[in-house]
């Protein structure tokens, strides 16, 4: 496209993106000088980091049992991206590759239960659990990211199935294959971009949860870290350094998962939103 | 029936069962019990008892809804929303007019700014502000804007939702900005270039030939956004206050959970959540009508 800047627009656009990237990227910083300083008893101190030292980190991890909080929390994302990811995929297949009867009340469906919010979900769910002795386990949790994910997930995946050139799948019959050995040797290793976008959404989604978390986990066994960093916090209001380096170890493995799947995740929202 | 027509079926039994039975009976269980008395002798008796509106009269009798709760829910919702729908905007533009390196810098930054999780996100904009002996405050003390005595942001209504917006906002624009800058690039050259040589200005360009080009692309994020700003909770929650220290700050979700968590009324609670998800559906269903209408006349 063609801009002719003035060398005012110029410096104009200069000062723009600073302001930006600045916005942007305080809280982070803020975070992590916070996290490796000696002293961070006040906010400006923390603006330098001066001292360095991993002795926040040790204390999120020993008095704050943080290293435990990440192990449940990484097992139930695991867990929870592997079912929904894998029943997604087979709804996604028959939503963009057949034509039945209800097709489009139940796109709607799934269109209509991703709005549906959390607060109004977990009244009857606690209650379920608390009946069904859940509570205060993982599986219970597993169980509810899940359906919560699921939605999503169909509905991102749904973009991906339907950008394969069907003559592929024809020529898969052609040679022989059954629907299901079609399904395996072709469609499946041609979508896995889009298992990998999906499968980050609800890697994010299940590592951090925090509401279902909060009132469904009680027992310190069974915390995961989004509900471990709000106990840290009740238990230790001014050790700011300590909560940092904590908020820190949760925030690293979603940067590291947006950053490897950064293409796929643009495609996917594309995809997803055009249909 | 054929295998052909068997299969969608056999596909979706699974998904169909866990939205089923994880979303939709939810969804009924909690409109039943919004007509229930369940609250601590109901939960000891083990059984609620009907009581037909009268959870919806209280919650829509009392000045509480109107003067504290819908006011919290709808203003920020709204200033949220534009907010990030502005800013979001902007930057596609700053992106678009940016070279190689600033664009790498600019979305990778907004890229750091969107992994960062709501939960962690919240608690750095409550260190930020901290009263004490957060950021926010000595800068203020050391230019003399406020007094040694310093300043409790979070027990003001007007300043604790501003530091919500701004929290909200920081997380949620990337999301808008790289998905209109990425809506963009399919407006095509040559109708700038026609505008330009009739003499219009940048301004009016982008009102009449980006925003008509881009109207689904801006329908989506607008819809998405007020969908994720009505139901915003952990960063309400989370902030001093607002755990159910502080009732002037509430909204819908945070009014709901505290109803039915910390005062084990889950009836009432359960009506709470029910307006919300009406209110949802409302929305949605307007920002669907509108879409709707936006494809007949193309």
């Amino acid at each position: 496209m063609i801009h002719r800047t003035s060398p005012l627009g110029r410096v104009g656009i200069w000062c723009a993106t600073v302001v930006l990237v600045a916005f942007t990227l305080f809280p982070i910083y803020f975070m992590l000088t916070t996290a490796f300083n000696g002293q961070a008893t006040s906010g400006t101190d923390a603006l330098l980091p001066k001292n360095l030292t991993f002795d926040n980190f040790s204390r999120a991890l020993g008095d704050g049992n943080f290293g435990r909080f990440m192990m449940n929390s990484a097992i139930v994302t695991v867990v929870t991206v592997l079912f929904s990811c894998g029943i997604a995929l087979l709804g996604a297949v028959a939503m963009a590759r057949f034509q039945f009867r209800f097709r489009t009340t139940v796109l709607i469906m799934i269109l209509v239960v991703q709005m549906l919010p959390a607060e109004a979900l977990l009244i009857p769910l606690f209650l379920q659990m608390k009946d069904l002795q859940m509570l205060n386990s993982l599986f219970g949790l597993i169980l509810v990211y899940v359906a919560f994910s699921l939605p999503f997930a169909i509905w991102n995946l749904r973009g991906f199935v339907a950008a394969v050139p069907q003559e592929l799948e024809e020529a898969a019959y052609l040679d022989g294959c059954g629907w299901w050995q079609m399904f395996r040797h072709v469609l499946f290793p041609l979508v896995v971009p889009g298992l990998i976008a999906t499968s980050a959404f609800s890697f994010v989604m299940a590592w951090e949860e925090f509401t279902f978390a909060r009132t469904f986990i009680t027992n310190e066994p069974t915390m995961t870290v989004g509900i471990g960093l709000f106990r840290f916090f009740g238990q230790n209001t001014n050790d700011w350094g300590g909560l940092m380096a904590a908020s820190s170890l949760v925030t690293l493995p979603v940067m590291v998962v947006f950053v490897l799947a950064q293409r796929r995740l643009g495609a996917g929202l594309v995809q997803g939103a055009v249909k | 029936m054929p295998v052909s027509r068997r299969r969608p079926w056999l596909l979706l039994a699974a998904p169909l069962t866990v939205i089923a039975a994880l979303l939709l009976w939810p969804i009924i269980r909690v409109t039943y019990l919004a007509f229930q008395a369940y609250g601590l002798e109901e939960v000891i008796a083990g059984k609620p008892r009907f009581i037909g509106l009268d959870n919806f009269r209280e919650i829509l009798g009392g000045d509480y809804l109107w003067k504290v709760v819908f006011p919290n829910t709808l203003v920020f919702a709204f200033v949220a929303v534009v907010g990030t729908i502005v800013l979001g905007t902007l930057v596609a533009l700053l992106l678009q007019r940016l070279g190689t390196v600033g664009r790498a810098i600019v979305i990778g930054s907004a890229l750091l700014a969107w992994a960062l999780p709501a939960v962690t996100g919240t608690y750095i904009w409550v260190w930020i502000f901290d009263p004490d002996a957060g950021v926010m405050r000595t800068a203020l003390e050391g230019i003399g804007l406020i007094g040694p005595e310093g300043y409790n942001w979070f027990t003001e209504r007007l300043s604790f939702y501003a530091i919500a917006v701004t929290n909200v906002i920081h997380h949620s624009y990337p999301f808008v900005a790289i998905t209109i800058f990425a809506g963009l690039a399919t407006v095509p050259d040559e109708l700038h270039e026609a505008a330009m040589l009739d003499g219009a200005s940048g301004w009016r360009r982008f009102w009449s030939i980006t925003v008509p080009i881009m109207r689904p692309v801006f329908a989506v994020v607008t819809i998405l956004s007020t969908i994720w700003d009505f139901k915003v909770f952990a960063q309400i929650y989370l902030m001093p206050g607002g755990d159910g220290g502080n009732p002037d700050i509430f909204n819908l979700g945070v009014w709901s959970y505290i109803t039915a968590m910390a005062k084990t009324n889950y009836g009432l609670g359960s009506a709470i959540a029910v307006l919300l998800t009406v209110l949802l559906l409302l929305i949605t269903l307007i920002y669907v009508r509108a879409l709707f209408r936006e494809d007949e006349l193309r």
